[in-house]
């Protein structure tokens, strides 16, 4: 996916919020948008997601299938979460269960949306991004009000979703990504966006060592992620 | 698209909006065809009835488009797989939305507002009208809803202005600048309602056709 030259500017004389934009992403990028309030970190990720359409300049190769979930989820809409997901999951053609239990939300599921706290409702919004496989995946603000579970999942999610090919963007000023590996990082800045060339720092400073867990094998697709999540070089030897 | 459509219709009647869009519409049918039409009286008695209700149908249409937050619009949008789709499924919805409440008029009109059914002809170009009642009425909705007019005040005012002005103008030399509900009421008045239809017709749809262009144009802006 290709950013060329994009600008954008809310109305035909009002200021540019973003100019200039010459970004691209490989399928399996994760980018994490960084910038102070205000800085147009939405709008990039609304351009991105194909809501906006550029005042000038072209965005091409988006995926088919892009997954978004805004920084405040719209929960003031008249449906039970089950309600609500299974809409959800009718248009998209897709199912929302499995992400239930990973997110933590068997008991919400009876809840009206505008009854959930701020949190809850943000997992919604999460679970309808997610539930299509998308091949885009556009997180504004994901990690606000997530419980200390979810915001532990979270990483493991995005490494899954960019694992099978996707690309992630994320705009996040509370550094939840920080323990991923290769996150490639946006700034924001003055309506420019610069790919900034420090790279992720390391988790620890200490010298790195081997260790060998044994997993159940139908578990360890699952905790490959996990560890790759929490910021750790993981890789299989041997199933036996 | 379809399960779109249902998702928009059902936050519109589970957020109980529909009774206050049905409410207004009731009140007119029950005004309208609060007595029996005297007999000769049954066309014009559902062509005033079809006028009366373009702007209670584009309150209507209005109401189903606004039920959605900003925020589910970009979802919806998303979800979809474009803005022009999550368009599309709001217009369907809306006018689903209008074409019933335009045939329960219909319904209404045949078993309590007049004295004798008219003849299947009359009965035809009656339906029609209601029909292209709906129509009108889901592009001026459409025109004035959130997106288009974020101000609610503006909003109202516009609706309310953009029904008399269309009715003013179709009475006027300059009918054709408009949906010609005057040209409507004139036609049934005179008798001369089902020959009179098709050239009624032209512009009572193309207006609306270009109503709703106008809106998905300007939605392109206006996520």
């Amino acid at each position: 996916m290709r950013l060329v030259n994009v600008s954008y500017s809310y109305r035909r004389r009002a200021p540019t919020v973003l100019r200039g934009v010459e970004m691209a992403l490989a399928p399996g990028d994760v980018a994490e948008v960084v910038g102070a309030n205000g800085a147009g970190k939405s709008t990039l990720l609304r351009l991105m997601a194909g809501l906006a359409r550029p005042t000038a300049g072209t965005i091409s190769g988006r995926p088919v299938v892009v997954g978004f979930a805004p920084d405040r989820f719209p929960a003031e809409q008249p449906f039970t979460v089950t309600a609500y997901l299974t809409h959800q999951a009718r248009i998209r053609r897709a199912r929302f269960e499995p992400w239930i239990d990973r997110l933590g939300m068997a008991l919400l599921m009876n809840e009206r949306l505008r009854d959930l706290s701020k949190g809850s409702a943000h997992k919604v919004g999460l679970v309808q991004a997610l539930m299509a496989e998308p091949g885009l995946l556009v997180l504004d603000e994901p990690f606000a009000g997530l419980d200390a579970d979810t915001r532990a999942e979270l990483p493991a999610i995005v490494t899954e979703v960019a694992g099978r090919g996707g690309m992630v963007v994320v705009s996040d000023h509370q550094g939840g990504l920080r323990g991923l590996p290769s996150v490639r990082r946006w700034a924001v800045l003055d309506g420019e966006v610069k790919e900034s060339t420090g790279s992720t720092p390391p988790v620890t400073a200490a010298p790195p060592a081997d260790v060998v867990v044994t997993v159940p094998a139908d578990e360890v697709p699952a905790f490959m992620a996990r560890m790759r999540g929490d910021g750790y070089q993981a890789r299989e030897l041997d199933r036996a | 698209m379809i399960a779109l459509t249902l998702f928009r219709l059902a936050a519109f009647a589970r957020s109980h909006r529909v009774v206050r869009a049905l409410l207004p519409v009731l009140v007119l049918l029950a005004l309208a065809y609060g007595v029996r039409a005297p007999l000769g009286q049954e066309v014009t008695a559902l062509t005033d009835t079809a006028v009366l209700l373009v702007p209670l149908l584009a309150w209507s249409a209005r109401s189903l488009l606004d039920t959605e937050p900003d925020q589910q619009r970009a979802i919806s949008a998303t979800a979809v797989g474009s803005p022009s789709r999550e368009v599309a499924a709001g217009l369907l919805a809306a006018l689903v939305v209008t074409s019933a409440f335009a045939a329960l008029a219909v319904v209404w009109g045949l078993l309590l507002g007049v004295s004798e059914l008219p003849s299947r002809g009359e009965l035809a170009a009656a339906i029609a009208l209601h029909a292209l009642s709906a129509l009108a009425g889901t592009a001026l909705g459409a025109l004035t809803s959130r997106p288009i007019l974020p101000s609610p005040a503006l909003s109202i005012m516009m609706l309310v202005l953009g029904f008399m002005a269309m009715l003013l103008v179709s009475l006027s030399p300059a009918a054709w600048l408009t949906v010609p509900l005057g040209g409507w009421m004139r036609a049934a008045a005179d008798g001369l309602l089902t020959e009179g239809l098709p050239w009624l017709a032209v512009p009572s749809l193309l207006w609306p056709l270009l109503g709703l262009a106008a809106y998905t144009r300007l939605r392109r802006a206006r996520p």
